[in-house]
């Protein structure tokens, strides 16, 4: 130290010597102010000043910079400084330590200066401006122009034959500079279970295995590839991809983890939409602003459940109001997810990092972020009406209508019988009220207790043992002479219904018409659990108000009523049997007048009636009461709007969750990501990806918060935008070779994976983008098939002596990379080789656990799922995804997590996979079914092992692993045998 | 406990048990397989920051938001205004309306050891262990909602998406005992607190960092470790694991230099292991009779009435802090207990807004027996010196009332408290102010991110050190906060 010290004092001396003085701004200046000074500003100055002075160096003047002694002054070889900035072999330069290194002529530049003794300028000071700093460095890669690059020329090479596609050729180059050559093509079997996994996510049936062996036709390969796109298979696998990306689930996580019974409709959106294989760009447009971009289209509202599809505080938003710093932080976090769903899964980009302070390492300022939550301002997540038929809604209009008119017709028509009839009429009358009574079985239903007000709430619910597949709930009214009221007793004014803890049937808008005896059907479409019914205005009984059912039936796809095997429990009951008690409810007896006596007193009743109003007045008088019924049937009958969990900005309110109708909420700049600070209000912008870009959007006062969205959509898949076409590009390439051309599918950044292929990323994003070589602008199953055809991705998994030694990660790609399956792949596996899969596409998803305790936080017990319970042997993306109890099975085999964004499984192994392959009751569900289902077809013991090996494995056993196995069942039978085929590695892996 | 003998005989009298001969020969297996990453050794093995004071971590979650002021934090000021309007000074946002008057603990308050550390009676049992404990009542979180309250404590961060504390102690340190997961939970048997297992989820580390739950209670204590089958027998089973072994050798030869086929073959024979070492750790039945009284633990076959109640507060809780000790002397790296499930009704957490004494006395009760019984016990066969114990809530409670008998939330302040593996006992750090209210140095309270740091800096860790690069980020425990709080080790 101190020699260095003394020799550095040495040479400043030598050089004041040589030179005189520094001179001030001269012409040796120029190279430091021309291009060194741009450079220390640039990529050095935001750690290195006199604020901050990370390392304990500052540059921000002379003296900072020369009194630590980095810098040899005329000697550039022995300056600490330039071994700092400079790679060493493989090991990147220690500084800048954040972000790229320097470009070689700009250490060339630095050497230079100090070559030429690190003139600087007297009294020069760097001033230090964050904003202007970051903004200013678009000097990286992702943010640069994708030009399309040429594909190579390859003439000299050897290998040239092997070059089926671009995307070969530069596969190539970089092996061949790395002294690499591809490996040779694998054989058919592998080729087929590689494709058939990695297009579908299944595994191919014997058949198509061995009808593809044989095929020698010369395209037979490219034909196997359409087969698989054009198969449904091919949406329900890359759905799945996507999904993992913006964190879809079926519930909200946080605490009480509610259901979101709506959530589907999105997930369905996202597997058609790669099933049609819609443009990409449209794809973007929907999930951001399809309402706005595609108004009148169902795919424009069901797009939007992307930025409705991550996690939602429900506490934070439904207990605490907005004006408390607790609600507005469960907002500000709301937004964060959207803004971050949004750029991390479009561009790549880790915008959220600027929540709290300016973006550390891309030019992303806190100004920017802050623009983007401005976006989604309006925007809550919501049950959104994806779908009405305008047929529909106008034969509501007119029935509404209809029914109105005829009630107040028939209204007129009673008030006149009433003050004709006199006497004889309110005597008949109240006989037959005496006979109703009588010919009434006395298990009326259930009955809450009294209340004051009207707009009381009451609750009343049936909790079956087990979610069970309902198609029908009915209610039926009580019946009770109380104050004379009879047909409809107590029957609510205003309800809805819920079953798992959701609405389903709302009436809470406006007034029901009591149905009186007529049963109101309301359809179900998800297993039911729990079916509460909440009335929120309440029967008129005498002088207080109540809410009294004869009786809820829960019909099952056969009509048979079960709900007499669930529990009736109730915000409360008056519970006075025989009469009225909460076990009435579902006690299969409720009132439907009939009985001799009063029919013969109602044809009294009507013969008066006949003289008061003549035949012509009855008929007038049945014919109104037939349109009212008809007409109440026909109403109750149309199916209500379809709806899917989605952005929206008009829903009902739900405690202080109370929707915004299109009034942006005020968006703060928040220091330190701090509420309780806010700063100035922001208004909707983007992220420059240019030095000079505008951020804030052009948006007139009064413009609906949509036309925000709107711009962005549109302004994120404009073809000048880089990072989108690269971003999405290289999650396929990801996905297809099981690592991306940037590693950090998520994250373009200047923190984010080196690029593996630079031209090829490039030249697939102008491909996917623009079109060419076979690709439709935007055409996933283009795209797919010209990676597949490819002859990088034909080739063998087997690992090379030469390779493993110089490319051992296989970046390069000179094989094949082998993978263990998906945890939705295994399960699919598990249940198409039993011969259980059950391929029925789209609709509410099927639960893997009992759902229990509805009515607070609901208990997701998967240890308590029968797994006999067929309804669950559909393909696993059609599973209801618990998100913060996510499905034991499948996480312990790496599923992603739906808390977070996961570009790319993990995929590990442990120990508690073995025991969950192992012992799961799944597993030896699975494995007995498969079993009996082999022992049904033959009695030959080596007949059946072959038939567990070629159905799991896709080949025939070799005669030596058939001694074995014969051995093994004839002690221990074929069950055990196929619990462990599921285990074998063979089983779960990949070539 | 009907079931719970069951379970013994299923687990220790069959041939399941650890005697069976079957699986002992596959363990004789000879082994050629590279470590799987299920046990592999912690990211930092054998490069720890700095020679570390502690090896393992007990800690005990409150969840609902545990009371300091009627359990630990001792506020006579209140005692002495009892009743008045509660005036705070500044305008309080409630988060319902618990801004009644200022009420006092229900429980009675003793000094207690050579500190003289005032407890309320409902944590009695604590009172011999409080001179190794050291106390720290200026905690203060950053909001009072459960879900992001209870996340921020669990994982550092008060939203999804973030790997739990003994992921990070688990991914960092791996297992101390291979047969067994690093990262055990205990939850409340009556159901999971806020946000459930992502509480302890691996998020974005390796899946074999994320807790393992153990229901002791219920049939099968730990998912999937014995198959529910009758037609798979032990025979079957551990000569299926030969024909697996052998046909998975065979596979992986053919595939040269795939340490992930060879890893596969070691976690077969590793889940072997676990499945003699796991039903052992589990199994009381060796416990002496008085360490089982002395968890409270000697009530057996007891049946307990439907409302809440001590005796049986105790039993379950008791049972987790044993079989805690069990594991965590037989190297399992992190036990998590937790007391108090959801916001179900009846009540069974600790957020009391209605009846304050209902809920806090019994499970307090309950919590003070098991702790302080697993806190003497580890004393005593000298794991204390190298366990830490974690005592942890969401956040506090107000000081005035809510109803009449109710505490409402109170993110302000709140206590922890920590002893054994290098902690000072019979001390408090950090005080609240006179009501309990918010820290009474506002400027610089204690936050979790600091008993994170802490509590790495004991396991040898430096928390600024211990990073993992996601979605473009170096992730830390601490995120961009954390001090070690010198003072308490």
């Amino acid at each position: 130290m101190m020699t260095k010290f003394r020799l550095q004092i040495l040479i400043a001396v030598l050089f004041l010597c040589s030179c005189g003085i520094t001179r001030s701004y001269g012409l040796d200046d120029d190279i430091f102010l021309d291009r060194v000074a741009p450079i220390l500003q640039t990529r050095c100055l935001e750690c290195h000043r006199t604020d901050l002075a990370k390392g304990d160096f500052s540059l921000q003047d002379a003296t900072g910079f020369f009194e630590e002694g980095y810098v040899e002054r005329g000697d550039s070889a022995n300056s600490h400084l330039i071994e700092l900035i400079s790679s060493q072999g493989n090991h990147r330069a220690e500084m800048p330590k954040n972000g790229a290194p320097l470009a070689a002529d700009q250490i060339e530049t630095i050497q230079l200066w100090i070559d030429m003794g690190a003139p600087w300028p007297e009294g020069y000071k760097f001033t230090y401006d964050a904003k202007a700093a970051r903004t200013l460095d678009y000097n990286w890669w992702s943010f640069q122009e994708i030009v399309k690059p040429p594909a190579p020329n390859l003439v000299g090479s050897p290998d040239r034959q092997w070059v089926r596609t671009p995307v070969d050729a530069f596969v190539l180059e970089k092996l061949e500079a790395n002294g690499l050559s591809p490996s040779q093509e694998a054989d058919r079997r592998t080729l087929i279970r590689r494709l058939t996994y990695d297009l579908t996510g299944l595994p191919p049936t014997v058949a198509e295995i061995e009808a593809f062996e044989r095929d020698k036709s010369e395209d037979a390969y490219e034909q196997l590839v359409d087969r698989l796109l054009d198969s449904p298979r091919y949406g329900e696998r890359w759905a799945r991809h996507w999904l993992d990306v913006v964190k879809y689930a079926d519930t909200c996580g946080y605490d009480k983890d509610k259901l979101r019974p709506n959530a589907w409709p999105y997930r369905d959106y996202v597997i058609r939409a790669f099933n049609d294989d819609k443009p990409y760009r449209q794809f973007v447009q929907e999930q951001i602003a399809g309402d706005v971009l595609f108004p009148g289209t169902e795919d424009g509202v069901l797009g939007l459940g992307f930025i409705a599809a991550g996690p939602w505080d429900f506490i934070g938003h439904v207990e605490v109001s907005e004006s408390k710093l607790d609600g507005r932080i469960a907002r500000n976090l709301d937004r964060d997810d959207m803004v971050s769903n949004t750029f991390n899964s479009f561009c790549s980009l880790t915008v959220q990092c600027a929540r709290c302070h300016d973006h550390k390492f891309d030019p992303i300022t806190q100004d920017h972020y802050y623009g983007l939550q401005a976006i989604f301002a309006a925007v809550d997540r919501a049950d959104r009406v994806y779908a009405v038929d305008p047929k529909i809604e106008l034969q509501r209009d007119a029935l509404k209508h209809e029914i109105a008119n005829a009630q107040k017709s028939l209204a007129q028509l009673n008030e006149q019988i009433n003050r004709s009839g006199g006497q004889a009429l309110v005597k008949l009358r109240a006989r037959i009220a005496a006979v109703k009574v009588d010919s009434k079985k006395p298990e009326f239903g259930y009955h809450s207790k009294v209340e004051a007000r009207q707009d009381s709430q009451k609750w009343v619910e049936i909790e079956l043992a087990q979610a069970t597949v309902v198609k029908q709930i009915v209610l039926h009214g009580a019946h009770d002479e109380f104050n004379n009221i009879g047909a409809g007793f107590g029957f609510p004014v205003r309800f809805r219904v819920e079953v798992n803890g959701s609405t389903i049937f709302d009436q809470e808008e406006v007034d029901f018409p009591n149905p009186q005896q007529a049963p109101i059907a309301i359809p179900v479409s998800q297993p039911l659990k729990s079916v509460r019914l909440v009335a929120t205005k309440l029967a008129k009984r005498s002088q207080d108000y109540h809410l009294a059912m004869a009786e809820i039936e829960l019909l099952n796809a056969r009509g048979e009523n079960i709900a007499g095997t669930g529990k009736v429990t109730a915000l409360d009951s008056i519970e006075a049997p025989i009469r009225w008690r909460k076990s009435n409810l579902v006690d299969g007896i409720w009132y439907e007048p009939n009985g001799a006596t009063l029919k013969e007193l109602q044809a009294d009743v009507e013969s008066l009636v006949l003289n008061l109003l003549g035949k012509s007045g009855v008929e007038q008088k049945s014919s109104l009461e037939n349109r009212i019924s008809k007409s109440r049937k026909s109403l109750a009958q149309l199916p209500d709007g379809k709806k899917v969990y989605a952005a929206a900005t008009e829903f009902k309110s739900q405690g202080n969750f109370k929707a915004t109708q299109g009034q942006p909420r005020p968006v703060y700049f928040l220091p330190r990501g701090e509420v309780a600070y806010p700063g100035p209000i922001l208004k909707p912008g983007i992220v420059p990806l240019a030095a000079g870009e505008a951020s804030v959007m052009k948006i007139k006062p009064g413009e609906n918060e949509s036309v925000a969205r709107a711009k962005l959509a549109l302004w994120l898949t404009d073809e000048s935008n880089p990072l989108l076409w690269r971003s999405v590009v290289n999650r396929i390439w990801h996905y297809h070779f099981g690592r991306g051309i940037v590693d950090t599918p998520n994250d373009f950044g200047r923190m984010g994976g080196e690029r593996s292929h630079p031209e090829l990323l490039d030249w697939l994003a102008a491909t996917f983008r623009d079109g060419g070589e076979s690709v439709s602008a935007g055409s996933f199953k283009n795209l797919h098939r010209l990676i597949v055809t490819s002859s990088v991705y034909r080739q063998s998994s087997s690992y090379s002596g030469l390779g493993m030694t110089v490319d051992s990660g296989n970046r390069f790609l000179w094989r094949m990379n082998r993978r263990r399956l998906s945890a939705e792949e295994i399960r699919d596996s598990i249940l198409q080789a039993s011969g259980l899969l059950n391929l029925e596409m789209g609709g509410a998803g099927y639960f893997l656990f009992q759902l229990e305790k509805t009515e607070h936080s609901p208990h997701y017990e998967y240890h308590k799922f029968d797994h006999t319970d067929s309804d669950s042997y559909r393909r696993s993306i059609y599973r209801f995804i618990v998100r913060s109890q996510p499905d034991p099975f499948m996480t312990t085999l790496d599923c992603a997590d739906s808390s977070q964004s996961t570009p790319a499984r993990n995929e590990t192994q442990t120990p508690l996979q073995s025991l969950t392959m192992l012992n799961s009751d799944f597993s030896l569900v699975m494995a007995e079914k498969f079993a009996n289902r082999i022992e049904s077809e033959t009695a030959d013991r080596s007949v059946k092992i072959q038939k567990v090996v070629r159905r799991s494995l896709g080949r025939y056993p070799t005669e030596l692993e058939l001694t074995m196995m014969d051995d093994f069942v004839q002690q221990h039978g074929l069950v055990n045998l196929i619990r462990i085929v599921f285990n074998l590695s063979e089983f779960v892996f990949i070539d | 406990m009907a079931i719970d003998l069951l379970r013994r005989k299923f687990l220790f009298e069959s041939a399941w048990g650890f005697g069976s001969l079957a699986l002992m020969d596959l363990l004789n297996l000879e082994s050629r397989a590279s470590e799987p990453e299920g046990n592999r050794p912690g990211a930092t093995s054998g490069i720890l920051h700095h020679p570390p004071r502690a090896k393992r971590v007990v800690q005990l979650f409150m969840a609902g938001a545990a009371s300091h002021i009627d359990l630990f934090d001792h506020k006579p000021a209140l005692e002495k205004h009892h009743g008045e309007p509660s005036d705070f000074g500044e305008k309080v946002e409630a988060f319902q309306n618990g801004l009644g008057p200022w009420m006092k603990s229900p429980f009675q308050f003793r000094p207690y050891g050579a500190s003289g550390k005032m407890l309320s009676d409902a944590v009695a049992d604590l009172g011999c262990c409080v001179d190794e404990m050291a106390f720290i009542h200026n905690m203060t979180g950053k909001t009072g909602v459960h879900s992001q309250a209870t996340y921020l404590q669990a994982t550092g961060f008060q939203r999804p998406g973030f790997p739990g504390v003994g992921s990070w102690v688990s991914y960092a340190l791996g297992s101390e005992n291979e047969n067994l997961p690093a990262f055990v939970v205990l939850p409340d048997h009556r159901g999971f607190a806020s946000n459930g297992p992502k509480n302890w989820g691996s998020a974005f580390l390796p899946t074999s960092s994320q807790g393992t739950t153990i229901f002791p209670q219920r049939e099968r204590p730990i998912r999937d470790l014995f198959p529910k089958s009758e037609l798979v027998t032990p025979a079957s089973h551990a000569q299926g694991l030969k024909l697996l072994d052998k046909l998975n050798r065979d596979f992986a030869t053919t595939r040269e230099g795939d340490e992930r086929l060879e890893s596969r073959l070691r976690t077969y024979e590793l889940a072997a292991k676990m499945q003699l070492s796991a039903p052992e750790a589990l199994d009381l039945s060796s416990e002496p009779a008085h360490i089982m009284k002395m968890y409270g633990l000697d009530r057996a076959g007891a049946e307990y009435p439907e409302t809440i109640n001590v005796p049986e507060e105790i039993e379950y809780f008791g049972r987790k802090c044993l079989i805690a000790r069990r594991l965590l002397e037989r190297g399992v790296r992190y036990v998590q207990i937790w007391s108090g499930n959801d916001n179900s009704f009846p009540r069974r957490n600790w957020d009391s807004h209605e009846d304050l004494k209902r809920e806090h006395g019994p499970l307090a009760r309950g919590m003070a027996r098991g702790a302080s019984a697993l806190i003497q016990d580890l004393k005593q066969r000298g794991l204390l010196d190298d366990t830490i114990v974690l005592w942890t809530t969401e956040f506090g409670r107000m000081p005035s009332t809510q109803g009449s008998t109710g505490r409402d939330h109170n993110p302000h302040v709140f206590t922890n408290w920590l002893c054994g593996g290098g902690i000072r006992g019979g001390m408090s750090h950090g005080e609240s102010d006179q009501w309990g209210f918010k820290p009474l140095d506002r400027e610089n309270p204690t936050q979790v991110y600091d008993i994170h740091a802490t509590l790495l800096h004991l396991l040898g860790l430096n928390h600024l050190k211990l990073t993992v690069r996601h979605n473009g980020i170096d992730r830390r425990l601490t995120d961009v906060h954390g001090h070690v709080i010198r003072e308490i080790i």
